[in-house]
């Protein structure tokens, strides 16, 4: 019902007779065994047999989500019925940690075909509480730990899935929360996924999710690595190097300049409650972080003059650095005047938003 | 592309306008009338878990079309009764769980049909019913929403939630301010919010949540410059609106976007002509309904927030859709207007 990206058939092209009759008796099968499963479920049936045509009905259908709802109704039925240490040699099928990874594994197919499927995700999620609860700490950390590797790989499929980022932050969540006890790994989680974010956008500078994934670590990382003052300012500048060389290296890039936006924004006390990395910034401190942002995105106009992103930002900055008591040494209500002449000209669509733009010029 | 030169007869805007700028009503009224036809289609039945919000989808959008009656009203009623639980929640369709979801759907539909007095008659207490099952699915501790027994967040739910229990004027049996409070700790530096704290921001959570601070009355706490230039540039060169940066353009954010921009005061940020005619040449001109972009299959969920962004746009002859509510605004208008008996 919602279909995305799938090519229009026309009238044409219609179905022929055979694929029709196709068509219904597959149908027909598939109604057949929906109602077997709501049936056998409202019945109570709760066994290995109703399991498996649960797991045969939601590889067709993954949306379909009171079937979801079905099968951990029978999971926990089961959860109660079966020991919860390892596999015994009699019957190795019928343990809880068997049910739990043999369910995980298979989620795995499915949520290669289905990544953004929210029902998916969130069936893993319950089986690894689950988990949690019922079986060995150390059966439930290993669990944790490995989805790390797996939402790993689905983000090398697709480096943007909004699902997959999302269940990461969860997965590092919960590791660290269960390994708060003690552990030294736990605590250097922030560094890796820190590191992990340095990856993900060197491999791909467009990749704002991992943009926005280091937009929220740093703090954290931050306070975990107690840093002074010093190391502060230090971060600070090193993430303005490294975004101003990506600036340099493709000024067209969004997901760049909304990083460099961020990076901005943790300059005013204002925007601390996002995030601070530096935390004692006087207005002298303010006023030349502007002025050295301002006139290194200025140097790109000697090469760049058709990109809209350098006189946006430059605009912004501008107005901001005057707000907190900037002079015009650097630059003038002239330059301003002409650097919205140019966005007008080279992004017509917002010109709404240029206008309001020039009425906040009080000069 | 060859979708403007189709046989489209159009309704009765269409004369005065130029032939690329023609929305097929017609065409998209017969299409929505089919949807309950097409039983003889495997994707019919595979698409069961989603029937409830296509009746609202497809039902809003006839009203949008200016046709609210072309669907039996009591037949939909009926439906959406039967998908009624004890608890008071709803499911997709007779014989699915309850869940937020669908529950939101069922009382957009009721109030769309101004049925809640025929709720009452056949459910005594239906209205408080509804309520308690939605308020059941706070978390006391965080305010924010499950969307189900089974515990999944998000801030889509929370929207529903205010959604629902205003238009039925029991806001009062939740906690507004802790929910408030949830949708700023998933605020973030460019000003968007997403699914959940430290989420990326994301247009579709962004609606649900500048929606929800709307019906709180609490957009005081947005930071609309910022967050009206993050949506603004969802706006690509052909006119399409995309979700997040760099991705594609897709017809269903021209409503999440546009309607977001709407609620700030800024859909003037965006070039509201451009955005219609992307949306316009995602229609089949032949079989009715839009797409997700030009040339491909159509669905409900398309036609549906692809007229919606039309109607924001005020395009011609088309009835007035509320951004925060996405609904006729006559409809939450006759709702929200009316002395509160209930709260």
């Amino acid at each position: 019902m919602a279909s995305h990206g799938v090519p229009r058939i026309s009238g044409s092209q219609v179905r022929s007779e055979q694929l029709r009759l196709k068509e219904l008796q597959h149908i027909t099968e598939y109604k057949k065994l929906v109602s077997i499963v709501n049936l056998k479920v409202a019945e109570g049936q709760y066994t290995v047999e109703v399991l498996t045509l649960t797991t045969q009905l939601l590889t067709e259908n993954a949306e379909y989500y009171t079937i979801w709802n079905h099968r951990r109704r029978i999971l926990e039925y089961m959860f109660t019925q079966l020991p919860n240490t390892g596999p015994t040699p009699s019957n190795s099928n019928q343990n809880i940690p068997n049910l739990i990874t043999g369910d995980l594994r298979w989620l795995v197919s499915l949520l290669r075909q289905l990544p953004k499927c929210y029902w998916v995700w969130n069936h893993r999620l319950w089986l690894l509480q689950k988990a949690e609860a019922l079986l060995p700490t150390t059966a439930a950390h290993d669990l944790w730990h490995g989805e790390l590797e797996l939402v790993g790989k689905l983000l090398s499929l697709d480096s943007r899935n909004f699902h997959a980022w999302g269940y990461r932050r969860f997965i590092v969540a919960q590791i660290v929360r269960i390994s708060a006890s003690g552990s030294a790994s736990s605590q250097s989680m922030v560094e890796a996924e820190f590191d992990y974010t340095t990856k993900m956008v060197k491999a791909n500078l467009s990749n704002f999710s991992a943009w926005h994934n280091r937009s929220k670590l740093i703090p954290h990382l931050l306070d975990h690595r107690q840093a002074d003052k010093t190391a502060r300012r230090e971060m600070l500048d090193a993430e303005f190097s490294q975004i101003q060389a990506a600036i340099n290296t493709d000024p067209f890039d969004q997901s760049i300049w909304f990083y460099h936006q961020f990076l901005m924004s943790t300059l005013s006390p204002s925007d601390t409650r996002h995030a601070a990395i530096a935390l004692d910034f006087t207005r002298q401190d303010q006023l030349r972080y502007y002025e050295q942002e301002i006139l290194g995105i200025k140097d790109i106009l000697e090469d760049t003059r058709d990109c809209k992103w350098i006189y946006e930002a430059l605009l912004q900055y501008a107005l901001s650095y005057f707000k907190i008591g900037g002079n015009t040494q650097n630059f003038t209500t002239t330059d301003m005047q002409e650097w919205l002449s140019n966005l007008r000209e080279l992004d017509p669509l917002r010109k709404g938003r240029w206008d309001d733009l020039e009425r906040s010029f009080t000069f | 592309m060859s979708l403007v030169s189709g046989p489209g007869r159009g309704g009765m805007t269409d004369a005065r306008l130029p032939r690329e700028l023609r929305l097929f009503v017609d065409k998209h009224v017969s299409y929505i009338q089919s949807l309950d036809t097409r039983k003889d289609e495997l994707e019919y039945w595979l698409t069961e878990h989603l029937r409830m919000n296509g009746l609202y989808w497809g039902l809003t959008a006839l009203h949008l079309l200016g046709h609210p009656d072309a669907l039996p009203r009591n037949e939909m009623l009926d439906f959406v009764l039967s998908c009624m639980h004890e608890s008071g929640g709803f499911g997709a369709a007779p014989g699915h769980d309850a869940h937020m979801l669908y529950t939101v759907s069922s009382v957009q539909i009721l109030a769309t049909l101004d049925a809640f007095d025929d709720l009452e008659e056949r459910v005594k207490g239906g209205r408080q019913k509804i309520g308690h099952y939605i308020a059941s699915l706070q978390n006391p501790a965080t305010g924010t929403f499950a969307g189900d027994e089974w515990g999944e967040t998000d801030t889509r739910f929370l929207y529903c939630a205010l959604n629902a229990l205003s238009l039925l004027g029991l806001l009062g049996l939740i906690d507004v301010d802790k929910a408030v409070e949830y949708i700023q700790s998933c605020q973030n530096f460019d000003g968007g919010y997403g699914n959940r704290p430290e989420a990326e921001s994301h247009s579709g959570q962004i609606f649900t949540c500048l929606a929800a601070l709307s019906i709180a009355g609490r957009l005081d706490v947005v930071e609309s410059d910022r967050l009206g230039a993050w949506l603004s540039e969802r706006q690509l060169k052909n006119g399409g609106l995309n979700g997040r940066p760099e991705k594609k353009e897709d017809v269903c954010y021209s409503w999440w976007v546009a309607s977001s921009l709407a609620m700030i005061g800024k859909l003037h940020w965006i070039d509201g002509d451009r955005l219609a005619s992307f949306i316009l040449n995602c229609q089949d001109p032949d079989g009715g309904g839009i797409a997700d972009r030009p040339g491909d299959m159509v669905d409900v969920f398309h036609t549906f927030f692809g007229l919606a962004g039309l109607s924001l746009l005020k395009y011609p002859g088309m009835v007035e859709i509320d951004p925060v509510y996405c609904m006729p605004l006559a409809i939450t208008k006759r709702i929200l207007e009316k002395p509160d008996v209930n709260s």
